[in-house]
């Protein structure tokens, strides 16, 4: 079976999120890392309990899946979720891993205490947005067009004023909806450059493994089958857009014949759906692993 | 050197130095399925210019996994030539190094990658090709070094059994096997007797028994369950405004839903107008199943095919009078052949496209795909030297000109709006773009509006062969292009301009009623209707059934 797992980044995490996570993993990375885990909403406003407790989810899934005998084909992350990515192709161990999520946590979290965030615009094309975005950014009120998750969703990174601006020049110019996000920091663009020089210099003395399938990089929207790229990705992505949008439309030259997708929350449907059409597809955020895994063996056995 | 010196047969001398030193690896012309590796590092150099068969169905999958395999310090940098990429190991040896440029024909499979590393430097591109360009230039400045091939059997000797997908197989073993390549063939199996012998052992080199069976996709397989009304309704503008209006002998339908309809409405739709056995006999096609009804009502009476299609074996067996099969009772197919009669010997082309341009050119080539072209640029092309006498290519002759010439027909049937409600008629191709990013020498436009004879949508028929000036051409088009930035541009008063002069035909100028597209005109509602039809001899793909 060749299968697609994509692991989302921040957005859709709640309070008891881990409270089917194994015990044993979790009391490990707890002690890995000094920290313990609340699982609260409350906690999940605090950068390193949330950034930490997503990627603890995701790899006790992966570690679940494995287990039972599935392997993914093509293994895609949004931002934070190419951690888990690269850890299910064998990429990366897992304290690592912890490790790393934990670092980058910290470093976004102290990187703009405040007056820089993102917002998104939907209904206008890439290039449509990067033409408001050049009338609006400044040295002082920098704003950048940052991630692209489908053909028509442009996100915007930068300082707030300049998010605002442009969110009202994309409503003149007709997007069919333009909004600044509950996003405290500026990421995916040249404004975390430190933040990215910073964790990569970290990642420089950890071992990155030649990735045991196809890896889809964030920053260029790439398949990638060298460790090279894989590592230069989770180093230094949060300075570059996430061309989510590419790396679905180079996964389908592989033709999965079955998406797995990781929790928490479900943000990539539509997109999905434009690129897959009615692939079969399973939401962790919504079943047990082992109905997950009832249906994975059903398909299988049927293709 | 003086002239008395010089080694005339150097190549010769070159191949049998490499073949000698395969020898202990080889039993006559068999090497063993694990040998795989070491024989293709020893055969091929460094640099070399090497045949891949990656044709439109069928894939040499087995030598393609054992070329990525390869170490990338014992061969690198070739020149790959293949008429169609189609699987991640066909690029998967430009990341590693083993390969740098390449020459093709179709990407449609791996369309996003080819535009990405193409785009990062990985993969240089000679040019994109027409099939036809594509082989030729086997004879002239493309000259394989080393081809990979897939056949179905070999016997004992090495004589090839290649069956219903012989495809460009022996287009390719001929350029290199008479030319002092090194001519190496992966097979599903291996037996004493074949059913016929389609290429001779003589221009074998090395034969492989692959570990499975080579690739093969029902490519051009369509579910009439998937065919809309709108789609019935430009069927049934097509047969009426183009196929009865030109008395079109001869056809190739390009692969879609669009000529699909066309094929469930001749038995039915086709047969009302009175036009069985008036049109339509002779095709030049793939053996897609929704012919079926066509060919059972006695519509058709001959069909060569480019290469087969799964699931349809047993029922072109049963059909000789109409196929081109072998006295072993299994048809023969060939690439090569069919795009040469679709140049020359065909009256029409009919096909779809993703974009139209105001001037009436059209790709499928958008941004981030570059797809390359199937057979579309060579059906769909008018080569000028032709001279024919079917009533067809006389009527788009000039009646102004005494030394003028008749035209293929070449039509295009879209609708207004795409699949993700695009417009399908542009201001500027894409392709203008993507000329540019991947520093192409010629934009990859597919079919050329000079070419383009007709269009059809939704809304009417643009006879664009008619036109007498870039103006009046664009604004046939705007008349037929609907709601889009293009088609808003047309007014009323030009409309009707153009249909008083027969440039344009709305659906009741053709006396087609909307009304009357409904999907119960067609043959067949899904795929069990065209099991039916074929008496139980097709046996549709897995995938493909619904039932059962």
């Amino acid at each position: 079976m060749d299968s697609l797992w994509i692991f989302p980044g921040q957005g859709g995490q709640h309070a008891d999120m881990l409270a089917t996570v194994d015990p044993g993993l979790r009391a490990k990375v707890e002690d890995q890392l000094q920290l313990k885990l609340l699982d609260t909403d409350d906690a999940y406003q605090d950068s390193v309990q949330l950034q930490v407790g997503i990627e603890l989810l995701q790899v006790d899934q992966v570690d679940r899946l494995l287990a039972a005998g599935f392997k993914p084909r093509l293994a895609a992350g949004h931002s934070l979720g190419v951690f888990a990515a690269a850890y299910a192709l064998g990429s990366i161990s897992a304290p690592d891993l912890f490790k790393t999520v934990k670092l980058r946590a910290q470093l976004m979290q102290g990187a703009y205490p405040s007056g820089y965030g993102m917002g998104v615009v939907v209904g206008l094309t890439r290039p449509e947005v990067e033409a408001l975005v050049a009338q609006v950014t400044t040295k002082e009120k920098p704003v950048y067009a940052s991630n692209q998750n489908a053909e028509d969703q442009v996100a915007l990174s930068g300082q707030l004023e300049a998010i605002d601006a442009v969110v009202q020049l994309a409503k003149d110019n007709g997007a069919s909806k333009a909004m600044r996000l509950r996003v405290p920091v500026p990421s995916h663009s040249p404004l975390m450059n430190d933040v990215a020089t910073k964790l990569a210099a970290s990642l420089a003395d950890v071992t990155i493994d030649r990735p045991q399938g196809i890896y889809l990089a964030n920053n260029t929207g790439h398949a990638v089958r060298q460790s090279g790229p894989l590592r230069d990705d989770l180093g230094h992505n949060l300075a570059h857009p996430v061309f989510f949008e590419s790396m679905m439309a180079v996964a389908t030259d592989y033709q999965p014949n079955v998406i797995i997708n990781f929790s928490p929350g479900r943000p990539f449907r539509k997109v999905l759906a434009q690129k897959f059409g009615d692939i079969h597809q399973v939401y962790l955020d919504q079943m047990t692993i082992a109905d997950a895994t009832y249906l994975l063996k059903k398909w299988e056995r049927g293709s | 050197m003086s002239d008395s010196e010089r080694n005339w047969a150097s190549h010769r001398d070159a191949k049998a130095t490499k073949m000698a030193a395969v020898q202990p690896l080889l039993s006559g012309k068999y090497a063993k399925t694990n040998d795989a590796k070491q024989i293709l590092e020893a055969l091929i150099s460094s640099g070399d210019k090497v045949v891949l068969e990656g044709d439109n169905q069928k894939q040499a999958s087995f030598l393609s996994k054992i070329l990525a395999s390869v170490d990338p310090e014992k061969v690198h940098d070739l020149h790959m030539i293949m008429s169609s990429i189609s699987r991640p190991e066909h690029l998967d040896i430009f990341e590693d190094g083993i390969a740098s440029k390449m020459d093709f024909s179709f990407a449609g499979p791996q369309s996003t990658r080819v535009s990405q590393m193409i785009a990062d430097g990985t993969l240089q591109v000679g040019d994109i090709h027409t099939y036809l360009e594509l082989y030729a230039r086997l004879f002239v400045d493309l000259i394989p070094n080393v081809v990979l091939v897939a056949a179905d059997k070999a016997d004992r000797d090495g004589n090839l059994y290649t069956g219903y997908n012989t495809e460009e197989t022996p287009v390719i073993v001929e350029s290199a096997a008479f030319k002092d390549g090194i001519v190496i063939v992966q097979v599903n199996e291996v037996v004493d007797k074949l059913p016929r012998v389609d290429i001779p052992a003589d221009w074998i080199d090395v034969v492989i028994p692959a570990d499975e069976p080579y690739q093969l996709e029902p490519l051009f397989t369509r579910d009439p369950q998937n065919i809309t009304e709108l789609q019935i309704l430009m069927g049934m503008m097509a047969i009426r405004g183009i196929y009865e209006k030109h008395n079109v002998q001869s056809v190739n339908h390009g692969v879609g839903f669009n000529t699909a309809a066309i094929e469930l409405l001749l038995p039915t739709y086709g047969e009302q107008l009175g036009l069985k056995g008036k049109i339509v006999p002779n095709w030049e096609v793939n053996p897609t199943p929704t012919l079926i009804p066509a060919i059972e009502s006695g519509w058709i009476q001959s069909i060569h095919s480019f290469g087969g299609e799964v699931g349809m074996e047993k029922y072109i067996a049963a059909r000789p009078d109409v196929f081109f099969v072998g006295k072993d009772g299994t048809m023969r197919s060939n690439r090569a052949f069919g795009q040469m009669a679709g140049q020359y010997a065909l009256d029409m082309f009919v096909g779809s496209t993703l974009q139209i341009d105001q001037f009436g050119n059209s790709s499928t080539v958008t941004n981030g795909r570059l797809s390359g072209f199937g057979g579309a640029p060579n059906m769909g092309s008018n080569p000028t030297g032709r001279r024919h006498s079917t009533p067809a290519w006389q009527s788009l002759r000039p009646d102004n000109d005494p030394l003028g010439k008749g035209q293929k027909l070449v039509v295009q049937m879209v609708e207004t709006f795409g699949s993700s409600k695009k417009p399908v008629f542009v201001d500027h191709l894409d392709a203008e773009e993507v000329r540019k990013e991947a520093k192409l020498a010629n934009v990859p436009i597919m079919i050329y509006s000079e070419d383009t004879t007709h269009i059809v949508t939704e809304e009417g028929i643009a006879y664009l062969y008619k036109t007498d000036s870039m103006a009046e051409r664009q604004a046939a088009i705007e008349a037929i292009a609907g709601v889009t930035p293009v088609g808003l541009r047309s007014n009323a008063k030009t409309l009707n301009d153009l249909r008083a002069r027969g440039i344009v035909a709305l659906p009741e100028d053709l006396g087609v009623r909307r009304t009357d597209a409904k999907r119960s005109l067609l043959a067949a509602q899904n795929m069990e209707d065209l099991v039916k039809w074929s008496k139980g001899l097709y046996n549709p793909p897995a995938k493909f059934r619904s039932w059962s």
